[in-house]
């Protein structure tokens, strides 16, 4: 079987080091990286975890998803030193608690599993889907969210969702360099600029 | 010896612990000279008037990647050596790490096609132009208000945090640039010799390690410490 690939993002060295033993300790899981911090993680590297296990404490904004660019059926499962808010675990599909044992803290992670696995899945191919090619095309234009929202008819959180998947796919986030490929890859052309 | 299993201790002997192009960079960055003979860490920071801790630190942040520093054990006196070495990071950077990248990219285009060669020149050219804008914020905001925090001098309207809140990421364009010679930019597109390709590759992999690290001593010791001293416990 294929093991569930883990990534912790924990600033305590005891804590992560804790959870990766335990993790680990069940054959089914790997751990693929241990960070400190939410700015160590890189998309790239380990964009394709089945759970992301995230210091409750990192991320106050409530945004943890778009901070880190996952695959959509990736679980995020926030790591707790104390009880908290429910609206601050909301993001969250599950939490884990210092006091947890080893058997609470992997049943946690495979509810928070099971709980995204209905979710639609990013297609397997890295190939631009014509919807992609066109917004990719109006963002080296240089149009906006809401405009190209309004162009395509489609609404802003929708465009948003759509960057997010064609930069996960290229491997490009900077607007220069997204427009870079278009160009390179003649979905524009360098005089409509 | 394997510079990631290193468990560095103030008693170890210098000579023992070069053994890496990284540790030569910090010792480079923090001007102490070769020739240790059988002195200790502790000996050759006294006698360059380092704190044992700090170098420690900072050896600790390029050994190992999972390693979370901590200001804990560092002093005021420490901030100057940290910002010497942010500086010295710096003209290391803009004399030697982009020109040669510069030069390398130029020759990979050359032989490519037209619009590939201007696309991705203007690309590197707007990058390089935001690392130099970058680099001179820290240079001449940054850096000066940090050694006036140390002199007592406060200054009102600028704060530490105000660097945090600005402190962007001059890395994201260097990795996008990876990616693009990584996936799309095939012999048909470049017929240039393929080893100029793995040279400019090289090139921002060792420049895109020495950035995460920078940025790691930026903000979780040079942040943290100066904000210590605005609070006036430090």
């Amino acid at each position: 079987m294929k093991k569930t690939k883990v990534v912790i993002i924990e600033p305590s060295l005891i804590v992560s080091a804790g959870l990766k033993k335990l993790v680990e300790s069940n054959a089914d899981f790997s751990v693929l990286a241990t960070l400190p911090c939410l700015s160590a993680y890189n998309e790239f590297q380990y964009g394709m975890a089945d759970v992301m296990l995230v210091n409750v404490s990192l991320d106050r904004d409530g945004n943890i998803r778009s901070l880190l660019p996952t695959q959509n059926n990736t679980a995020f499962v926030a790591i707790t030193y104390g009880p908290y808010d429910e609206s601050v675990l909301k993001p969250y599909d599950g939490y884990v608690g210092l006091f947890h044992t080893e058997e609470q803290l992997l049943r946690r992670l495979r509810n928070a599993i099971e709980a995204v696995s209905d979710r639609p899945k990013v297609e397997a191919s890295n190939e631009l889907s014509p919807r992609e090619k066109e917004i990719l095309a109006a963002v080296a234009k240089g149009r906006s969210n809401k405009e190209i929202a309004d162009e395509f008819s489609l609404s802003v959180y929708t465009v948003v969702s759509h960057r997010k998947n064609i930069s996960h796919k290229l491997g490009i986030n900077s607007i220069a360099g997204l427009t870079s490929y278009a160009i390179m890859n003649k979905l524009v052309d360098i005089t409509d600029l | 010896m394997n510079p990631t299993t290193i468990t560095y201790s103030a008693k170890m002997k210098m000579a023992e612990i070069v053994c890496c192009p990284e540790q030569l960079s910090i010792l480079e960055r923090l001007n102490i000279r070769l020739g240790f003979g059988e002195a200790t860490i502790e000996e050759i920071c006294g006698k360059y008037g380092l704190s044992t801790n700090l170098f420690i630190l900072i050896c600790n942040i390029y050994t190992s990647d999972s390693y979370v520093p901590s200001i804990e054990g560092l002093t005021r006196s420490d901030i100057p050596k940290v910002v010497s070495y942010l500086k010295k990071t710096h003209s290391y950077w803009l004399e030697q790490c982009f020109p040669r990248l510069h030069a390398n990219i130029h020759a990979m285009l050359q032989s490519c096609d037209a619009i590939n060669q201007r696309v991705l020149n203007q690309f590197y050219d707007d990058y390089d132009a935001e690392v130099e804008k970058h680099l001179a914020y820290e240079e001449n905001v940054v850096f000066p208000y940090v050694m006036s925090v140390i002199h007592g001098e406060q200054n009102s309207k600028y704060h530490i945090l105000d660097f945090e809140k600005n402190h962007s990421d001059i890395d994201e364009k260097l990795r996008d640039l990876k990616n693009i010679i990584v996936k799309y930019l095939s012999d048909d597109q470049c017929a240039s010799n393929h080893s100029v390709r793995i040279d400019v590759l090289n090139d921002i992999f060792k420049i895109e390690t020495d950035l995460n690290k920078h940025t790691l001593i930026e903000n979780s010791l040079l942040i943290p410490l100066v904000s210590k001293i605005e609070k006036g416990i430090l």
